[in-house]
């Protein structure tokens, strides 16, 4: 096992986990459909693909546990992106409350503080110029509303 | 085979003034632009400003609408060398060598290798279109929902056995992805995998989750970076770099050409054809390379092969839809509103009756290659800068970006939900080398795969037989079982011959 022996174990755990994750889903996703409806036309793709996804599942689970080769550490630790996705999910969820200016404002703000930059005029600069040029670009490209808490374009996609 | 008459007429058309090219040049840097950007979409900038072809007659206005195809077919390799994110299906390929060589600091060079082989590319989808207009018609109305299936299959299993280091796990991906395409309402009338969401009642936005999986999922990976290229000595931008690029395309006239047969007749395929002619060019390649396992590491080849195909398939696109009055997917459909708008039906009397204006179309085309390579050379610097951006200033904007653009597809935020939750998934895709192209272009074409089969069900009566009455499926599913089996095939042979 080589150098890799300290997170080996973990790795390949982490790795049956996600084939099993895809397994129960696309079979929950079959029992769905088979819920849904029996008619043929319902389950033509439907069932066939599912049968197939889990047969290569089990396939990859035995080539898996049989294998004995190291697997390659990905570059990217999770302790440095969970902080980051999370974030970026904070940021999607509240748009709803925030508007895409204010919510790009912050989300741009968080963001670079995280990463390290203290340089306050720049962090504050770009983030607020970012967000309302963003905004203020695609207010005026799209053709329905954009949710926004400042920024305030009573006729979208006028410029067109 | 080539109407002289009217090819003289079509010269005249476009060559008696300058006024049809002022058109082009815009449509171009529209198109480079709205390509370029992860999150805009050609078809969408075509939309944004099909309202303006209402002023120009028909032939300036398809001649508008093509430029921006055109600059946009090339656009989406900007930032699938660059950021590792196609911004369009048919740009996956390219992100396969062309990332890794932007990640080696050869940024300039896969630019400038992009723009030789889609400019090259143009020229030759143009030159068969203007030479097979007909026959290519022909062929396209024999490709039935069978054939489709068949393509979607092949398509989806020629991506999963190359762009994952494990074949199963590539198909897993690949089958999963037209599973997720198939959620929300069957045939049937009822609905599936929907949870109760009306947001997925359509099935999930497909844009949206192809940028999550590319784009979003790969700035996270990219969150412990400083910048893209991480040696500092090779973060310049280099005209000189891309015109040897440029030139490195020129050299590989048989990539490009197989590239480009390959771009126009499978692009011409409704719906599939620009998503799968780049991959099975890409395959191709691959497969007849001295250095087949240097692809994926940043092989320039790989992109030639990539861009020939994508940007010919716009030219075999544009044959159903002149031929057949049929689009083949996002952009074109606006071109048909386009034919709509100026009381024009496309289709075989089209082309009987019109045939300067359809010349000149090509024609045109042949002259918007030649402006792409002018502009391309003045935008490429521009674009290529973002090399120069630190990483915490870069993610943070893409995302963003990526988020509006998903808003701006879906006109909700079921747009910037699916960005979220397939960033996430395409995250641990990458990590656990699951393919996310399989997974992506299983997701574009599933509701049409299934749309397919069940066409073919209602046709066949449910007779397995039909297939044996369809050659065209046979020989794709024979494709399909070699791509799969072939090579594991020959190695028993050659073994067994050794023997």
């Amino acid at each position: 096992m080589g150098q890799y022996s300290g997170s080996f174990g973990k790795r390949r755990i982490a790795d049956l986990v996600v084939l099993l994750v895809l397994g129960i889903m696309a079979a929950f996703y079959c029992y769905d459909a088979i819920s849904a409806s029996t008619h043929i036309y319902n389950l033509i793709m439907v069932l066939p693909l599912t049968v197939l996804v889990l047969g290569l599942c089990i396939a990859q689970f035995v080539v898996a546990v049989r294998s004995g080769e190291p697997e390659t550490e990905p570059a990217e630790s999770v302790r440095e992106v969970v902080p980051v996705m999370l974030l970026f999910t904070a940021y999607v969820v509240s748009l709803d409350w925030l508007g895409f200016d204010v919510g790009t404002l912050l989300f741009m703000g968080v963001f670079l503080f995280m990463q390290g930059e203290r340089r306050w005029p720049w962090l504050i600069g770009y983030s607020i110029a970012f967000a309302f040029v963003l905004t203020f670009f695609f207010q005026q490209m799209l053709p329905y509303p954009m949710p926004t808490l400042i920024i305030e374009i009573t006729n979208p996609g006028g410029s067109l | 085979m080539i109407d002289v008459d009217a090819l003289i007429s079509a010269t005249g058309m476009l060559f008696s003034s300058g006024t049809p090219w002022l058109i082009v040049v815009p449509g171009i840097l529209i198109g480079l632009v709205f390509g370029a950007i992860p999150g805009l979409q050609i078809s969408m900038a075509m939309a944004i400003f099909l309202p303006l072809t209402l002023y120009l007659d028909f032939m300036q206005a398809m001649l508008f609408l093509t430029a921006i195809f055109t600059g946009g077919g090339f656009g989406g390799s900007i930032p699938a060398i660059l950021m590792n994110i196609p911004g369009t299906s048919s740009a996956i390929a390219t992100a396969f060598d062309g990332y890794p060589m932007s990640r080696q600091g050869e940024h300039n060079l896969a630019l400038g290798v992009a723009l030789g082989a889609s400019c090259i590319g143009v020229i030759i989808g143009y030159s068969i279109l203007f030479l097979l207009i007909n026959p290519i018609s022909q062929l396209v109305l024999r490709i039935g929902p069978a054939e489709m299936a068949a393509v979607i299959l092949w398509g989806i299993t020629l991506i999963g056995s190359l762009s994952s280091g494990s074949i199963l796990k590539g198909l897993i991906s690949g089958l999963v992805g037209l599973l997720v395409g198939t959620i929300g309402y069957s045939e049937a009338g009822v609905t599936r995998g929907t949870f109760g969401s009306p947001y997925l009642l359509d099935g999930v936005p497909v844009i949206p989750a192809m940028i999550g999986m590319f784009a979003a999922s790969e700035l996270f990976r990219l969150v412990t970076k400083d910048y893209l290229v991480e040696d500092s000595a090779a973060r310049t931008v280099s005209v000189r770099l891309i015109l040897t690029g440029f030139r490195r395309a020129i050299s590989k006239p048989w990539i490009v050409l197989r590239g480009s047969l390959i771009g126009v007749f499978v692009g011409s395929v409704p719906g599939v054809g620009s998503s799968v002619a780049n991959l099975i060019s890409y395959m191709a390649t691959r497969r007849n390379s001295p250095e087949p396992h240097s692809f994926g590491k940043g092989n320039p080849h790989g992109v030639i092969a990539s861009e020939s195909a994508n940007s010919t398939s716009e030219a075999g696109s544009m044959a159903t839809l002149l031929a057949l009055g049929i689009p083949g997917g996002g952009a074109t459909a606006v071109m048909l509103a386009a034919f709509a708008m100026h009381n024009i039906t496309g289709g075989p009397q089209f082309i009987r009756e019109q045939t300067d204006v359809v010349y000149a179309i090509i024609i045109a085309n042949f002259g918007q290659a030649f402006l792409l390579i002018g502009l391309g050379l003045v935008f490429i610097p521009l674009l290529a800068n973002v090399i120069k951006v630190p990483m915490n200033y870069l993610v943070p904007s893409v995302l963003s970006m990526a988020v509006f653009g998903a808003f701006g597809l879906t006109g909700d935020l079921s747009g910037p939900l699916t960005v979220l939750v397939f960033s996430v998934v395409g995250w641990v895709f990458k990590r656990y080398d699951y393919s996310v192209p399989a997974a992506v272009i299983g997701i574009l074409l599933g509701g049409m795969a299934e749309d397919s089969v069940v066409y073919s069900y209602q046709i066949s009566g449910g007779q397995w037989t039909y297939l044996l009455e369809r050659p065209i499926t046979l020989v794709i599913l024979a494709l399909l079982t070699a791509s799969l089996f072939g090579s594991k095939a020959i190695e028993v042979l050659k073994r067994r011959a050794g023997r």
